[in-house]
């Protein structure tokens, strides 16, 4: 029954068809071609762009001694040495990338496992160093190299956002008020943990922990390495 | 109460900043701290920045004449050139260093006695090695190692006539007073910064030196020992572990001729000669050893050699290959600070010395000269570097001091005649070779053609090599009358493009080293002899006056401070800023001033 359908179903197209050719082709022609109505315009900038550039090795060098308080290469290694937060600078100075001339080796212009973790490494052993002599020795503010400001005990935000934006214009190199919104609450949120996580001296109080872990995370940010 | 003496300020400042600074404005002035100082902005140059008075020209103007920015331009060709020697360059000319044995004294204590290896002595048993021998103290001395045996007292007549006590130029500054009091002391430190002898060298106010080692004649004359020459195999003369030197062709030659004792023919040949006053020709080394440490010298200088960092005990060879490399890091540092042409760094006749390397230049080149050129008639240098020319009022300690070198002398060219540019790259054609690429931004890329055999030996027909060879092999013939992997200069007079000695079958040495018997000439000159005679200075005006000179210069210069290449979209820019580059009169402080004031660095590197 069904296929007695199909079949008459079939020959009635097959009919119309015949009867469309039996009345003559008509050509449907193209349309002309009309630019699309514009949305909105938007202007491309075709300059050849690249990611930015890896702060020289040698800048970094000289931008970590000012922030260790404008000490000499050796100074630097004879005060973050005794307490494991340093090894020696030979360690450190071909994974930062700096080219050696008697081996040919060329600078490097990217980034690495290796070398971040130098960086990171040695910007633990300021953040801590200068935790120490800031913060912990109580040092005169006109005299601290790092957090040229005074701590609060567990700070609110807003204490928190003051202080932060020191450390943040010294590392980063503009005020806080141009960074991502959600720069001071991270920041702020790795503070709190920090100092949760650290309840006993050590020999750094709660607070002056945390701010060195905020110190570290701010030499080791992407904004510190790059320009 | 919270004490805010360091941020109020700050604050009263941020009252009357400019509050329409945007973060492209901060990260573009952290920029040109970077690049022009040399460091990020401190937290007051960004306060100083964010005031409406703040004048960024003149402080872009202002930071283009310091060592920052100096250095910046500096390491863009440091990277490009590599102008420091490793490890596997040891500058060890027996004729510089002052080994070191330890012997029993007469009173039983250990004895320090500085020798050179390869001395020229009278007595056969000791020629050409220590002067102590294992009858006067128990011990054999094999070369370059620690001596074996049984020490004994060495006799005092043994030592009072084999050895004598100088007052040396590592201990006292004033080493060439008729009696030196100027003694190294802890303020030396401050003194001479870098000075620091190892090993050893500064216990004992006295050194102990064999005798022919202390002499100090300018000259002496050529000595023939008149023994029979020792063979393969023959048995060592008594008391010896290695044979002693056999008179050379040129001794033979020569005998009782004077000769220079700067030169280390003079010492292959003259019994006369030593170390000069205060054994200023020579270096100490604190052991017996092929290279003895002889200075704690810093691993790295990355930001300068007034900041080292770690400085272990090196061997002495890197003594003179630290301020070989400084000279050139001070050379480049002149040249950009004075704003002067930097066609200069190419042709410059000029260079800047301190202590040690006015030491070297005065008393050390020579010590590589002459091998078999001294069968030629050639045993007294012709300098690469006046020494007429070198200020006298340094001191080998004076690390610290660097005064200037009007003129180097006849055969200076910029860094191509420097040490540090001939031992880096050894080869004629490695010289040539790293020029065109630092200073024309070509290099040289073989074709694909697939290389036959071939006996053609000219490189600039045989197919395969010639793509490269056309070009490389006119451009290393101007440096035919420079040694390889060294300065000894080789003058016309001297050397001829052709030598008839050299022609035929059996030829002296020199020929073989210094002739190329293939073209009948000296070698390397084969493909342009006219540029052999014009020296580097040559190269350097081929160079200096190539259309591709100034766009290489620029293109490198904006390259780094980009920090991305060049790309083709960039060319009516790097035209402009070619244009102002040579209407600048080739200085560099236009141009990089052109560059950081530009759209494109100053956007170009924000995050996509």
């Amino acid at each position: 029954m069904r296929a007695r359908r199909l079949v008459l179903a079939g020959r009635l197209v097959l009919a119309g068809v015949l009867a469309l050719a039996a009345c003559g082709a008509s050509t449907v022609a193209p349309s002309r071609p009309v630019p699309l109505p514009a949305a909105h315009q938007v202007v491309l900038d075709t300059t050849p762009k690249e990611r930015r550039r890896m702060l020289p090795p040698e800048v970094y060098l000289r931008a970590y001694l000012g922030w260790f308080g404008g000490l000499a290469p050796i100074d630097v290694q004879n005060r973050a040495r005794p307490k494991g937060l340093f090894d020696a600078w030979d360690d450190y100075l071909s994974a930062l990338g700096l080219p050696d001339y008697k081996l040919d080796l060329p600078r490097q212009g990217q980034t690495n496992t290796l070398m971040l973790a130098t960086l990171g490494r040695l910007g633990e052993a300021l953040c801590v160093r200068a935790a120490e002599h800031d913060l912990h020795a109580r040092t005169p503010l006109a005299q601290r190299v790092v957090f040229a400001f005074d701590p609060v005990p567990a700070p609110s935000l807003d204490d928190f956002r003051t202080r932060f934006d020191v450390l943040h214009t010294t590392f980063l190199g503009y005020p806080l008020r141009l960074a991502p919104a959600d720069r001071v609450a991270k920041f702020y949120a790795l503070y709190g943990d920090v100092a949760a996580r650290h309840r006993a001296k050590n020999p750094l109080s709660p607070d002056e922990t945390a701010w060195a872990a905020v110190c570290t995370a701010l030499v080791q940010h992407p904004e510190a390495e790059l320009y | 109460m919270v004490r805010w003496v360091r941020v109020l300020p700050l604050l009263a400042i941020a009252a009357s900043a400019r509050a329409e600074l945007t973060l492209p404005d901060f990260r573009y002035f952290r920029a040109l701290s970077i690049d022009l100082q040399g460091r990020p902005p401190t937290r007051d140059e960004l306060a100083a920045f964010e005031q409406s008075g703040f004048d960024l020209d003149a402080w872009i103007d202002t930071h283009l004449t310091g060592t920052a920015y100096a250095e910046r331009l500096e390491r863009i060709y440091m990277d490009l050139l590599r102008l420091d020697v490793g490890p596997s360059f040891q500058f060890v000319p027996p004729a510089l260093i002052l080994r070191r044995q330890q012997v029993m004294g007469p009173d039983g204590m250990p004895l320090y006695v500085y020798f050179r290896r390869g001395q020229r002595r009278v007595d056969p048993a000791t020629d050409g090695d220590f002067c102590l021998t294992f009858d006067d103290t128990g011990l054999d001395f094999p070369p370059n190692a620690a001596p074996t045996g049984t020490p004994r007292p060495v006799p005092q007549k043994a030592l009072d006539a084999k050895t004598v006590l100088v007052r040396p130029w590592w201990l006292y500054a004033d080493y060439r007073a008729p009696v030196p009091a100027d003694r190294i002391g802890r303020e030396w430190a401050k003194r001479f910064p870098g000075f620091q002898p190892s090993g050893g060298l500064l216990e004992d106010a006295l050194v102990r030196v064999c005798r022919e080692e202390a002499q100090t004649a300018d000259t002496g004359t050529v000595y023939v020992s008149g023994r029979p020459p020792i063979k393969k195999g023959d048995p060592l003369p008594a008391g010896r572990l290695t044979p002693p030197p056999n008179d050379s062709g040129f001794a033979r030659a020569a005998r009782g001729r004077a000769v220079s004792c700067l030169s280390g023919t003079g010492f292959q040949n003259s019994v006369q000669c030593g170390c000069g006053i205060g054994l200023e020709r020579c270096l100490p080394g604190a052991g017996p050893q092929f290279d003895p440490p002889g200075f704690m010298l810093p691993t790295q200088l990355p930001i300068g050699s007034a900041q080292p960092f770690d400085a272990p005990p090196k061997g002495i060879s890197e003594w003179p290959k630290l301020w070989w490399s400084e000279e050139a890091r001070r050379f480049l540092d002149r040249v950009f600070l004075d704003d002067r042409d930097f066609r200069d760094v190419l042709t410059s006749r000029a260079t800047e010395v301190n202590g040690p390397l006015a030491q070297f230049y005065r008393f050390m080149t020579g010590a590589t000269c002459c091998g078999p050129a001294a069968d030629a008639g050639y045993s007294e240098p012709e300098p690469l570097v006046d020494p007429g020319a070198l200020p006298t009022a340094l001191v080998p300690e004076d690390t610290a001091t660097w005064l200037p070198v009007p003129d180097r002398g006849p055969h200076a060219s910029g860094i191509l005649t420097m040490p540090i540019f001939l031992t880096k790259y050894g080869s004629r054609r490695a010289r040539a070779h790293v020029a065109v690429n630092a200073f024309l931004c070509k290099d040289f890329v073989a074709d694909t053609v697939r290389l036959a055999p071939s006996t053609e030996p000219d490189l600039t027909k045989r197919p395969g090599c010639s793509t490269c060879h056309q070009t490389l092999e006119p451009l290393a013939a101007y440096f035919t009358r420079i040694a390889e992997s060294d300065w000894t200069w080789l003058p016309a007079a001297t050397f001829p493009m052709t030598q008839a000695r050299c022609k035929g079958e059996k030829v002296p040495g020199y020929c073989k080293q210094l002739y190329d018997p293939v073209f009948d000439m000296l070698r390397s000159a084969y493909a342009a002899p006219s540029h052999a005679e014009q020296g580097p200075a040559g190269l350097a005006h081929e160079l200096v006056t190539a259309p591709e000179f100034a766009p290489c210069v620029v293109q490198n210069v904006a390259q780094s401070l980009l920090g991305r290449a060049l790309e083709p979209e960039d060319d009516p820019w790097k035209t402009s800023l070619t244009k102002i580059f040579v209407d600048g009169g080739y200085r560099m402080r236009p141009l990089v001033r052109a560059i950081v004031t530009s759209p494109k660095y100053r956007m170009g590197n924000d995050a996509r």
